[in-house]
């Protein structure tokens, strides 16, 4: 999962990238003023952006806006401190998802972050399951049939993008972009190297779930039939 | 205080003035009145006093007397009447005539001023009742028709008449002028009462009018009607004059305050998330160190932040100073403030020239000015690229002392210009904020050049430097010394 985070106070933009990348294994890009935020977000490849209201250049409501009016479907997070002048009525009008005041806890924005991804992509329990895959976005777990599967940090968010959206073909491009921040030099084959491994330590046979390969065009979560009868 | 109403007062005053001429108007009529009737009176008491000295006749007797027949008279009965002869003999008198004396000799009698030869008038009290008695000589021809023209006999006729009617006279045409009176003053009050509330009716719009101002909500419409009243068009401009600046000083404190917990909040926020951060996983001891100085350089931001806006507070609430009381001089202050960077001038090889006139004092406290120029030194040192100069510069210009602060860095923004002295102004963010900023040190400046009546600007260019100039007005007393010289 991607997420963009424009923020202008340096120190507070560092910390709450930390914690995107350290919890949940987030990609974050940050943006300082509201211009650069916004035309990152054109780029449309976040699952989520979170948005300080105060940004110099251009404010987050227009920011939001701007979102909107161009049919920009990604969850917003809003950051706020009480007492600006825009209500949180306004801002949920204006298109916004959900919104913390700040001083906030580190804790509740992560968890908000989750949910709102997941929301986005229509799931609305933290654990998700295909077939006998059932994957812990909480405790970034997976298990298979109720044994665990120990993967690395990038085979488990590659999973985890997969499960999210079970079924539908997946490109190498898109993964790439929903997975990797702007600091990751982009290989295709580095994708390819870990959806492979994914795959073997994953297992199972023809009639479990696996990630099936379709040259040129990307990836897909195959659930079995057997299990969803 | 006790409260008391303006119409309430007016219709008083109105009153009191009608109230005074009506009792004026009363008694002088009282005074006219009477004496119209009292003179009237006096003719028909001569009158009767005629009448009577014909009911006066022939007694056929032999020393040819005369005698009162009171049956050819008629007189009304509560009339007094007496007729004497010349020696005194009483020839006749009305039944009630009280006693027997003569009017004349009588004690209670009074004799009035107009008296002369032929007639008098009396007042007389008889019988608990006052009479005017008129007492006239009268002469009484007996046989007129004999030889010699008969006897002349004189006698004195007193005719009285009560005063009660005359009196019952007077008083009724002067109550009835009292009552008119009074009864216009009633409707002049009823009218009076009714006009002054209409004519009040542009003050109490206006009243209400500002009523309905409040902190919330600072429309005031002033109604028309007391824009051109003559008396309420100076209050309706005055009210107008004091709501617009009392609400643009409201909404400013309000942006600051919003500002101050904004900044604030994120300062607080910025802490917690980096402590929040630390405990969100084991970490090795290096990593707690380093997590622990961020945490404590957070806090040390958050700090400045507060002291920056506690000093702004307090050069905002310094109270007015004594005008021309205050003699700092410029240039030494700016030299001991460039002596507080040295450190900083020397690691950045960036050195601050002085040149200038050296004995400008100028009407600003010292302390104040030390900070102006510390705020300003700074932003240039910050920003000034090593081996260049800040320049500066110090002069006179007419009555001020012109203060040329000159770097050779980045410079600012087109832009960003008209909000640089905006309290938290976020124009550069990024760079305030990697440098330290809190965005309040060019309010600060401008507050201090603000208190004293001073002036600042700043010109900048990008890519080749910012020039900040800062006007003081001189102390007074410092003109003298030149003066003298001169």
């Amino acid at each position: 999962m991607r997420v963009l985070l424009i923020e202008d106070e340096v120190r507070l933009a560092e910390n709450v990238a930390s914690a995107l990348r350290e919890g949940p294994g987030f990609a974050v890009d940050c943006a300082e003023d509201g211009v650069t935020g916004a035309s990152l977000a054109e780029n449309r490849c976040y699952d989520l952006i979170i948005l300080d209201l105060m940004l110099p250049k251009l404010d987050g409501i227009s920011v939001l806006k701007r979102l909107r009016t161009g049919k920009d479907e990604t969850p917003v997070l809003i950051l706020t401190a009480v007492g600006e002048v825009t209500s949180t009525i306004s801002l949920l009008n204006a298109g916004a998802d959900d919104y913390l005041s700040k001083p906030f806890d580190l804790g509740e924005l992560l968890a908000r972050a989750k949910a709102l991804i997941r929301r986005g992509k229509g799931v609305a329990h933290p654990t998700l399951s295909a077939g006998d895959l059932v994957v812990s976005t909480l405790e970034q777990t997976v298990h298979r049939a109720g044994e665990a599967i120990t993967l690395s940090p990038m085979e488990y968010r590659i999973l985890e993008y997969l499960m999210h959206r079970p079924r539908v073909i997946i490109s190498k491009r898109e993964l790439l972009e929903h997975l990797y921040d702007y600091n990751w030099e982009h290989h295709s084959n580095v994708i390819e190297v870990h959806v492979s491994n994914l795959r073997k330590k994953l297992g199972g046979n023809e009639q479990q779930s696996s990630i099936e390969t379709l040259r040129g065009r990307g990836y897909r979560l195959l659930v079995t039939r057997a299990n969803e009868e | 205080m006790k409260s008391y109403s303006i119409t309430r007062r007016l219709i008083a005053t109105v009153l009191l003035i009608e109230l005074i001429s009506a009792l004026c108007v009363t008694s002088l009529a009282l005074v006219y009145e009477r004496h119209v009737h009292f003179r009237a009176f006096d003719v028909l008491l001569r009158g009767r006093a005629d009448s009577m000295l014909g009911a006066v006749q022939d007694a056929e007797d032999a020393s040819d007397n005369v005698m009162l027949d009171g049956t050819e008279t008629t007189v009304p009965p509560d009339d007094i009447y007496q007729v004497t002869d010349a020696s005194g003999r009483l020839l006749g008198r009305s039944p009630n005539w009280a006693g027997n004396s003569v009017p004349g000799q009588n004690e209670q009698m009074r004799v009035e001023s107009h008296e002369d030869g032929q007639e008098a008038f009396y007042q007389t009290t008889i019988h608990g009742k006052t009479y005017r008695v008129i007492r006239m000589q009268g002469l009484r021809i007996v046989d007129p028709g004999d030889k010699g023209g008969g006897i002349r006999r004189y006698v004195t006729v007193y005719y009285g008449s009560s005063m009660k009617r005359v009196w019952g006279a007077i008083l009724r045409t002067v109550s009835f002028y009292a009552i008119s009176s009074l009864l216009v003053l009633a409707c002049t009050g009823i009218l009076m009462s009714w006009l002054m509330n209409l004519g009040l009716g542009p003050l109490r719009e206006l009243a209400t009018a500002a009523s309905k101002v409040s902190v919330s909500s600072w429309t005031f419409l002033p109604p028309e009607k007391a824009k051109i009243t003559k008396e309420l068009a100076p209050l309706v401009s005055a009210l107008e004059v004091l709501l617009h600046s009392l609400q643009r000083s409201f909404e400013q404190q309000r942006r600051f305050v919003g500002d101050a917990a904004h900044e604030l909040k994120t300062g607080v926020a910025v802490v917690k998330s980096s402590l929040q951060l630390l405990s969100m996983k084991e970490r090795t001891p290096l990593e707690y160190q380093a997590g622990l100085e961020r945490c404590l350089a957070d806090c040390g931001r958050m700090e400045g932040i507060v002291a920056q806006m506690l000093t702004l507070a307090r050069v905002e609430e310094s109270d007015a100073v004594n005008p021309a009381s205050l003699q700092t001089d410029v240039v030494q202050c700016m030299r001991e403030v460039v002596l507080e960077f040295d450190t900083m001038t020397q690691l950045g090889q960036i050195p601050i020239l002085i040149q200038g006139n050296a004995s400008l004092t100028a009407n600003v406290e010292a302390e104040q000015f030390k900070l102006l120029c510390s705020n300003l030194l700074l932003n240039a040192l910050q920003h000034a690229p090593p081996n260049s100069a800040i320049n500066v510069e110090i002069e006179q210009e007419d009555s001020q002392a012109r203060i040329k602060i000159r770097d050779q860095g980045e410079g600012i923004p087109a832009e960003s210009l008209p909000h640089i002295f905006e309290r938290f102004s976020r124009a550069e963010p990024s760079r305030s904020r990697k440098t330290g900023g809190t965005g309040l040190g060019l309010a600060i400046c401008k507050a201090v050049v603000d208190k004293c009546g001073g002036s600042i600007e700043i010109q900048s260019k990008v890519a080749r430097g910012t020039t900040v100039v800062v006007r003081l007005p001189l102390a007074h007393t410092a003109s003298y010394p030149s003066m003298i010289a001169q």
